[in-house]
């Protein structure tokens, strides 16, 4: 299997050798920036599967990396930052982030995080039996992971596919807060519902021609989410 | 009302004067004669009289003569001409010399009587209207002065300039010489303003008053003006800086605001002065006018120090969240690396294990720099800085700190110069010791490997003043004050290197402070930073 490409972006150094050790000895390939700039010329030139990104960082910022990333990739992102406040966490994650971790933080708890987003990205094991979904005008490709609304093309990333899959594949049920967390990122998660609402948020304004009435993605308050296929 | 009119008649015929008297006595006027034109002149000096009836022909001088020379004087008096031989050439001529009327002798007592009637009145409309003139006048000055009072008051927000306002204009406007202005804090009257004292006098003005006693205390506590005529009869000696310098006379009243004193203006002269009810109206009147004023200045104040204080709460929140992530940088590397060290999946060799340890022991050298950081801004806000100051030579200082410099700016080239000579400073060389770390570090931090770091000592009077200078990024002058504010954080550190709290250079400043120096810096963007600080010669 080849080997999977992880760039930490850090501007402390005893971080960025603490983690690419880590990550080496588990057999990842690591690439390492000190700053928003020199980030965004690696990913442009070298092959990047992941990225964990630290906010506070001089010249560009751990934001401004992550919006400029997401403008035309979907690589994960891992947010690595010493903010542990709610709305930083909600404005990294609706800015196109898949995660967000506080420092400190525990190595096997990053770990796990980073499975997570791989999972996301395309594990053939949780390829659904059928070879595609479609419903009002939104049409999924299972096997091509490719999703179009009204024959138009839309880029998701892998975290927006992973959660849009799971609810077509069981589109015939209500799907909770928990049942939703756990599925698509983790036993982990299971308390993570900013995320929920973060990431169905970011699949509206993709997906729905109107987002603030939902066709697709509907909301059951107090309960959780359905894709709105049957009655 | 008659009692009081009185009739000066002027007539060379005795009898004739007696008769008249005799007429006019009855009717309730009184009444008092001359003889000849001298006598009159001499009665109406110093004496105001209604009503004088002339004759025109008197042996020393025509009446057309004395009429003028009487108008001249009594302006208001009712002039009757009276002559035995009829002439228009006179009648005309008295008339245009201000006569009320012109009657033939022999006289009609009941025609005399009526012009003497019709003439009071006539003198007691303008009489009534010179009053209201003269009242409309100084209700036209009273007011003046009050807009030219609230007008100085009111061109500022600052206490002591509208009260040295005031008192300037309260003395201009109703030509007293000395004033002032007691303002109520807290349970006592502090003086705020004097105008016209002497240095000597105003020198025994008292600072402050207590509310309930005294003088001024009691205009204060019952919000009402006091008149002291004679300052030399007033009783007690709170008023002796008065008493003392001469004056006179004093008047003092109430600072008042919706009903609430706030203070007391008081005025005095050196001479014996009758302080009317309009002048104590005139004087209240502008102690509103301050009083509103001084209320303004002070509500604004408020507003700004509460404004100041937000501020202040603001910056906290902001070093707090500042402070959190400093402190969770550090800590982020120690839990990683000891948990790094724990994890059962990987077993790391020897020589990453160390590393790991190496990190957890930098890291937690990191912590505790900042948390010294911390306590040391701390004792700095509430001024518990312990300075232990003692004459040292700069050698003696700079040898507690040489090996700490040497490891600092081991990328760096550092030049130490203190010249031969140098006189010893009373400094705590430990506190010195952290000022030039703090110095030099922020010149690694914000230099090019490589470049040169100089630290130089020379003299000035009674000062020492060291300086680092650094060929870094420099600072742009409209930061050179702002980068010794606390939490401040420069932009533009070299990316390798870690970022401070924000606290070095303001505690820098304070521990310069403690000793009675100064720290400043003198740089330009792109070519480097002086930073210098100077320290007391023994």
């Amino acid at each position: 299997m080849d080997k999977k490409h992880i760039m930490i972006v850090d501007d402390d150094p005893a971080i960025l050798r603490l983690l690419s050790t880590n990550l080496k000895a588990r057999g990842y390939e690591v690439i390492t920036a000190t700053d928003g700039e020199e980030s965004l010329e690696a990913v442009q030139k070298d092959f990047v599967d992941l990225i964990i990104l630290d906010l506070m960082m001089p010249k560009v910022d751990g934001v401004e990396v992550c919006r400029r990333i997401r403008e035309w990739s979907d690589v994960p992102i891992i947010i690595l930052s010493a903010r542990g406040d709610e709305n930083a966490k909600v404005k990294c994650l609706d800015l196109g982030a898949d995660d967000y971790l506080t420092k400190p933080f525990g190595i096997a708890e990053l770990m796990a995080r980073i499975k997570t987003a791989f999972r996301h990205r395309g594990d053939p094991s949780v390829a659904p039996a059928q070879s595609s979904f479609t419903y009002n005008g939104m049409e999924i490709n299972y096997a091509k992971r490719h999703v179009t609304v009204d024959g138009k093309d839309i880029t998701l990333t892998p975290t927006e596919y992973a959660l849009l899959q799971h609810l077509a594949v069981n589109s015939d049920k209500v799907l909770t807060h928990g049942m939703l967390l756990q599925s698509v990122w983790g036993n982990e998660y299971s308390s993570e519902k900013e995320y929920l609402r973060v990431f169905v948020g970011r699949l509206r304004r993709k997906l729905e021609p109107d987002p603030k009435n939902p066709r697709y993605i509907q909301t059951i308050p107090g309960v959780g989410y359905h894709l709105a296929s049957v009655k | 009302m008659k009692e009081n009119e009185t009739i000066l008649v002027v007539d060379d015929d005795l009898d004739f004067l007696e008769i008249i008297r005799r007429i006019l006595g009855r009717k309730g006027y009184t009444v008092e004669t001359a003889s000849s034109a001298n006598e009159a002149v001499s009665r109406l000096k110093g004496h105001f009289y209604n009503v004088t009836i002339l004759d025109i022909s008197l042996p020393d001088a025509d009446g057309t003569e004395l009429l003028p020379k009487i108008m001249k004087t009594h302006p208001d008096i009712i002039a009757i001409m009276l002559t035995g031989h009829s002439s228009v050439q006179n009648a005309v001529q008295s008339l245009n010399c201000g006569a009320f009327a012109y009657l033939e002798k022999p006289v009609d007592p009941e025609n005399l009587l009526s012009v003497i009637s019709r003439g009071l009145e006539r003198q007691r409309l303008l009489l009534e209207n010179h009053r209201l003139l003269d009242e409309l006048e100084r209700h036209n000055r009273v007011a003046n002065t009050l807009l030219s009072v609230s007008q100085a008051v009111s061109q500022s927000l600052n206490l002591q300039e509208i009260i040295d306002a005031a008192l300037e204009r309260v003395s201009q406007c109703i030509g007293l010489e000395v004033s002032f202005v007691y303002l109520s804090r807290n349970d006592k009257l502090l003086l705020m303003g004097h105008h016209g004292l002497s240095l000597r006098i105003a020198g025994n003005l008292p600072k402050e008053i207590a509310k309930d006693s005294s003088t001024i205390g009691s205009i204060f506590s019952q919000g009402s003006p006091l008149v002291i005529e004679e300052l030399a009869n007033h009783p007690g000696d709170d008023l002796g800086f008065l008493k003392g310098g001469g004056y006179h006379s004093f008047a003092g009243v109430p600072l008042m605001v919706l009903r609430e004193s706030i203070g007391v203006l008081g005025v005095a002269t050196s001479f014996a002065h009758y302080f009317s009810p309009v002048n104590i109206e005139l004087l209240t009147g502008m102690g509103r006018e301050i009083a509103i004023a001084v209320r303004n200045a002070q509500l604004y104040e408020e507003a700004s120090s509460s404004k100041a204080l937000r501020e202040l709460d603001t910056m906290r929140t902001e070093f707090l969240a500042n402070v959190s992530h400093e402190l969770r940088t550090p800590l982020a590397v120690i839990k990683g690396s000891a948990n790094s060290l724990l994890q059962p999946d990987v077993i790391f060799d020897e020589e990453t294990r160390r590393e790991f340890l190496v990190s957890i022991d930098k890291d937690a050298d990191t912590l505790t720099h900042l948390v010294d950081d911390l306590l040391m801004m701390s004792r700095l806000e509430v001024d518990a800085l312990e300075v232990n100051r003692k004459p040292r030579s700069l050698a003696e200082i700079f040898d507690t700190v040489k090996d700490r410099l040497e490891s600092l700016t081991i990328k760096h080239r550092l030049r130490i110069n203190i010249p031969e000579g140098t006189p010893p400073v009373v400094a705590d060389d430990v506190r010195i010791g952290e000022v030039l770390t703090n110095l030099v570090d922020n010149a690694v931090k914000f230099s090019d490997d490589s470049t040169m770091i100089k630290i130089e000592v020379r003299r000035a009077l009674n000062e020492v003043i060291i300086s680092v200078t650094d060929e870094g990024i420099g600072i742009p002058p409209e930061l050179h004050e702002k980068v010794f504010e606390r939490f401040f954080q420069g932009n533009g550190r070299k990316t390798s290197r870690r970022k401070g709290t924000g606290l070095g250079l303001a505690i820098c400043r304070g521990i310069i402070e403690a000793h009675g120096g100064k720290i400043w810096v003198e740089s330009k963007p792109g070519r480097g930073s002086k930073f210098s600080f100077s320290l007391p010669v023994v």
